[in-house]
């Protein structure tokens, strides 16, 4: 395995211009969707089939009323532990050598799985080629020496692209920076590899809690349950059987 | 609220896992009553196989229609594929592939080998009503503990792989796969009471034995859904409130409440303790219809609850 790469998005230099959706679009060969009024700037509401890359444009009001913008760009997080990789049921989805998780296209058979099972709704149906799709990281360009399309693209560095250990080492001495400058809710998400799932290879600074950009504050893996439920199932046999043994034995000729 | 998408399994899945559970809850009946006296027992244990094969064989077809790519379901179990990591403790064996926590991986392979030995129970059955067998209660006793552990994981499988996703209500709760589980085994003994009670005056013993498995059966299905809800209401977890909400209170509370609840558990349950002494076949008969509804109902109602996406 190569060593591991990530993207890291500073949501603190975003400027909302979504050079990195466009890029994305073109790179990926994306098709145009139909626009739709989500309340805010942002298009579209969700990762969408179509929309690997989404800038979010989150309107907030600060300690003075005034309007502020939360911008972030948003993307697949490349779990290290991904529940939509664990819930495939094909093999489609598969961990690439550079520790990025992506659909094999050729594999998968749309039962959308793993659609439901993504803790962060990044996974999306495609009603025309009947698959799941998600961002790839670019798996092509990956292959080639280049990082994503969305990385390169991207004017203010919001987005950069490198391995895992230089760029969470980067984000560690950013956030401490920011919190220097007064914004004390400057925090990282999924950089921490001993955190929720692993930690994400797509990792974010943020300058609000989690929820405050949609993501959940602590993402769990969903195959953690499978454990425990499979337990009570075997536990709600063993009282069926136990049940229809009693109702079926022989009664001592009462019959 | 973390933002989520659905798969939005239709109509189909709720379908596949309700023939799911009732093959595998009267395969497991038939079974037992076949290991506690076979002869006593023939006509539960003829009924039982036949119809655990019977529902079978719609199950896949339902399963094709539902994927985006049809002609692909053989995935679902092999694939000749590069040799990547497909998930935790996943097995290869050459294009065969088995994902043990994967739970749709696991329970299409349920599928084919419960398919297989319900298969193999109802020949046996056919070959001894038609009399051309000899005694064939060994070879039933084989098919019957075999196939009866798979019986067992299909009709659970469902609940197990539901908790197993992202979505609020499956995954802040328990007991689902113990639900699905216990629904599996009411269904399935209602089912064949309900073809017991049109054969008439030879069925009533088998009836009355039938109904010592479904009480107690219903008090597990009642027991697991409030476990179920409970779990989801006590976990905190986000968005679990506002989901267990739009199955109590929101829009599909009456089909919960009336459905699920009352029709499927608290009417059958009355029906089936109230006739106590005597076996009525045309009660029996309006029971077993009653559990049956609510048993599709618990399933369709909590699987489209837990999948509208909330904002």
């Amino acid at each position: 395995m190569a060593r591991t790469v990530a993207m890291f998005t500073d949501v603190s230099l975003c400027i909302g211009c979504r050079a990195c959706q466009v890029a994305c679009k073109q790179w990926n060969q994306l098709p145009a969707e139909e626009p739709e009024w989500t309340g805010t700037y942002q298009n579209h509401a969700n990762f969408t089939d179509k929309t690997y890359r989404l800038v979010r444009f989150i309107e907030k009001k600060d300690e003075k009323g005034a309007l502020i913008w939360h911008l972030m760009s948003d993307v697949c997080k490349h779990c290290a532990q991904a529940g939509c990789l664990e819930a495939c049921p094909t093999g489609a989805i598969y961990r690439t050598q550079y520790g990025t998780v992506n659909i094999n296209q050729d594999i998968c058979n749309g039962c959308r799985y793993c659609v439901s099972a993504c803790p962060f709704g990044v996974v999306a149906f495609n009603h025309d080629t009947g698959r799941a799709s998600k961002c790839t990281f670019c798996n092509d360009r990956l292959h080639n020496g280049l990082g994503p399309a969305c990385a390169k693209a991207c004017p203010t560095e919001s987005i950069q692209f490198g391995f895992r250990d230089e760029l969470a080492a980067k984000a560690r001495k950013r956030v401490e920076e920011l919190k220097k400058m007064g914004y004390k809710n400057a925090q990282l998400y999924g950089e921490d590899q001993n955190g929720p799932l692993g930690g994400l290879n797509a990792f974010f600074l943020l300058l609000d809690k989690p929820s405050g950009y949609g993501l959940p504050e602590k993402p769990r893996l969903p195959q953690n349950n499978v454990f425990v439920d499979s337990l009570l199932s075997i536990g709600s046999a063993l009282l069926v059987g136990i049940g229809a043994v009693v109702a079926f034995r022989e009664r001592g000729g009462k019959e | 609220m973390p933002l989520l998408q659905s798969a939005d399994w239709p109509l189909l899945i709720d379908l596949y896992f309700f023939l799911a559970g009732l093959a595998g809850g009267a395969f497991v009946i038939a079974t037992i009553a076949h290991l506690l006296g076979g002869q006593r027992n023939r006509e539960v244990v003829r009924v039982g196989y036949y119809l655990a094969l019977i529902a079978l064989i719609p199950a896949p077809i339902l399963l094709i229609m539902d994927l985006g790519m049809p002609s692909r379901f053989v995935h679902m179990l092999m694939v000749a594929k590069p040799d990547v990591t497909i998930g935790m403790d996943a097995i290869n064996l050459g294009p065969l592939h088995l994902k043990p926590f994967s739970p749709m991986n696991m329970g299409a392979w349920a599928l084919l080998g419960l398919s297989g030995f319900a298969f193999l129970a109802a020949l046996a059955v056919f070959l001894e009503d038609t009399k051309r067998g000899r005694d064939l209660s060994a070879f039933k006793t084989t098919v019957g503990v075999i196939g009866g552990f798979f019986a067992f994981f299909l009709a659970a499988y469902p609940g197990v792989l539901l908790g197993a996703t992202a979505r609020p209500l499956f995954q802040n709760g328990k007991f689902l796969g113990a639900l699905f589980l216990a629904v599996g085994a009411t269904t399935g003994a209602a089912a064949i009471a309900l073809i017991l009670s049109f054969l008439g005056q030879e069925g009533t013993g088998s009836l009355s034995r039938l109904r010592r498995i479904t009480v107690p059966a219903l008090l597990l299905q009642a027991a697991t859904l409030a476990l179920f809800v409970l779990t989801v209401g006590m976990s905190g977890g986000e968005g679990a409130a506002q989901s267990l909400a739009l199955l109590l209170s929101g829009p599909y509370s009456l089909t919960f409440w009336v459905g699920a609840v009352v029709v499927g558990l608290v009417v059958p349950l009355v029906l089936e303790v109230s006739g106590r002494q005597q076996v009525k076949p045309g009660l029996v008969a309006i029971s077993a219809i009653l559990i049956l509804i609510g048993g599709f109902l618990v399933k369709y109602v909590i699987i489209a609850a837990g999948q509208v996406v909330l904002s």
